[in-house]
């Protein structure tokens, strides 16, 4: 191994270390398994390492998000329900679920976490991109390889979806919260 | 502009991606229009839901699964760089990718880093001082240096709240010749810190914080013409970068210490 490799090495950890945190949690998002996530953040940090030389040093997390994310498309079979778009009308998310798991939804965090669970891999990753990982349009344009104008429609009908759905499993919980019903039998 | 155009404006309003004048017009309309009012305070809702959501952190095993994953990958393109003279090369040497050599390359200075970090606490602080020059650079450079951008500190501390996993303490050194830009949150050793952005003139003071308990003697350090000040104060690391002159630094360390006593 030569200095000019050992150079280009810490370089590349430099870029991908601080977004490490970051890219699995997006990856938790898209995967919805820790296992699977793990072993996509690893693949995607190799397939980076692969392209390093093509980055040109512009916006590195914009760059990782993009090549975990096309990781997490080519690992997936084309039909996979996991990359059915969110419907170009309007996303219905299907109503039920058992009672068991809206009780441990009970607290709110819980309650975001399966929200977001619940809504198609289109919605769940332009939220996470936008409201947790803050990026702008134009990068999520560009991590999601589409027009601005579609980030924005997207973006707008993932909102919609998931106040669908939180409002959905509030409704859920105040119904079935025991001290709500004056006991257990309102399951 | 009637309901329907303002509807249409609010998910933009809400991210920041209207322009100055439109965002204005945009505020005019929504004085006059109830159902706009709630679609956002409803998007403002969803955001602090999600941001409530939980935040999951690279496992510690991800770092050592990385190490082992690209060894083995380098092994089956080639045997591993470190046992390849020992076991007679099976595989020629010159087989292994270059990516993937110097994808051993990054395990190597990793675990050394890790090993060092143990260790040895001097290059483990230089590592400390790269990564805040880095975020400094990245802050000068960017259109948006700060993420909320305000002078008052009651605005900038609650902003911090489900960002990161404490509160920093936010002062404005207006007085002091330091006025508050804002905040924002950089990672430093691969966890979310505060910075606080002040201004000295034309220039930038980025003061990273962060829970811990920092060395005894205060680090002064310069790195590629940036002066880096690292002390402790309250349980917190403090780490002030800036292109200003070190002792003009110095004084920016003596102003917060100061300030941050007397609220105390």
């Amino acid at each position: 191994m030569n200095e000019a490799d050992l150079a280009k090495a810490s370089r590349f950890e430099a870029l991908v270390l601080p977004h490490l945190d970051a890219l699995y949690n997006y990856a938790r998002r898209l995967t919805r398994d820790p296992h699977e996530a793990q072993d996509l953040v690893q693949e995607a940090i190799l397939r980076a390492a692969r392209y390093f030389e093509s980055f040109r040093g512009d916006e590195a997390r914009p760059w990782l998000f993009r090549i975990l994310r096309n990781s997490f498309r080519s690992g997936r079979r084309r039909d996979d329900p996991l990359l059915v778009p969110l419907d170009d009308e309007r996303h219905h998310p299907e109503a039920g679920g058992d009672p068991e798991a809206q009780l441990i939804q009970a607290d709110a965090k819980r309650m975001v976490d399966a929200a977001l669970a619940a809504l198609p891999v289109a919605a769940r990753e332009i939220l996470v991109l936008r409201e947790i990982e803050d990026f702008s349009y134009r990068q999520i344009a560009e991590i999601l390889d589409l027009p601005v104008g579609t980030v924005m429609s997207r973006l707008a009908r993932a909102r919609d979806a998931l106040a669908v759905e939180l409002r959905r499993r509030e409704q859920g919980v105040v119904r079935l919260h025991p001290a709500m019903t004056g006991g257990r039998h309102g399951l | 502009m009637d309901c329907e155009r303002c509807a249409g404006l609010v998910d933009l309003y809400l991210d920041g991606e209207l322009p100055a004048g439109e965002a204005a017009a945009f505020e005019a309309a929504l004085a006059t229009c109830p159902d706009c009012t709630a679609r956002l305070d409803e998007r403002r809702l969803l955001r602090a839901a999600l941001r409530g959501a939980t935040y999951h952190a690279a496992p510690p095993e991800l770092r050592a699964a990385l190490r082992q994953g690209a060894w083995a990958n380098a092994e089956s393109a080639a045997g591993t760089a470190g046992t390849a003279g020992a076991a007679g090369s099976a595989r020629p040497r010159q087989r292994m990718a270059p990516a993937l050599r110097w994808a051993a390359a990054v395990l190597i200075s990793v675990a050394l880093g890790w090993a060092i970090g143990r260790y040895g606490p001097q290059p483990a602080d230089a590592r400390l001082e790269d990564q805040v020059v880095a975020g400094f650079l990245r802050l000068s450079a960017s259109e948006h240096p700060v993420d909320v951008a305000s002078s008052n500190r009651h605005t900038v501390k609650p902003w911090f709240a489900g960002r990161i996993d404490f509160a920093p303490p936010v002062l404005d050194l207006t007085t002091e010749g330091f006025p508050l830009v804002g905040g924002r949150v950089d990672v430093v050793d691969g966890r979310k810190v505060a910075v606080l952005v002040y201004r000295r003139s034309q220039h930038f003071v980025a003061l990273y914080l962060w829970p811990g308990e920092a060395a005894a003697t205060p680090v002064r350090a310069t790195r590629d013409g940036f002066a880096i000040r690292r002390w402790g104060r309250d349980r917190f690391v403090l780490s002030a970068v800036s292109d200003i002159a070190g002792q003009d630094l110095d004084g920016f360390v003596a102003a917060f210490d100061r300030r941050l006593a007397a609220e105390n």
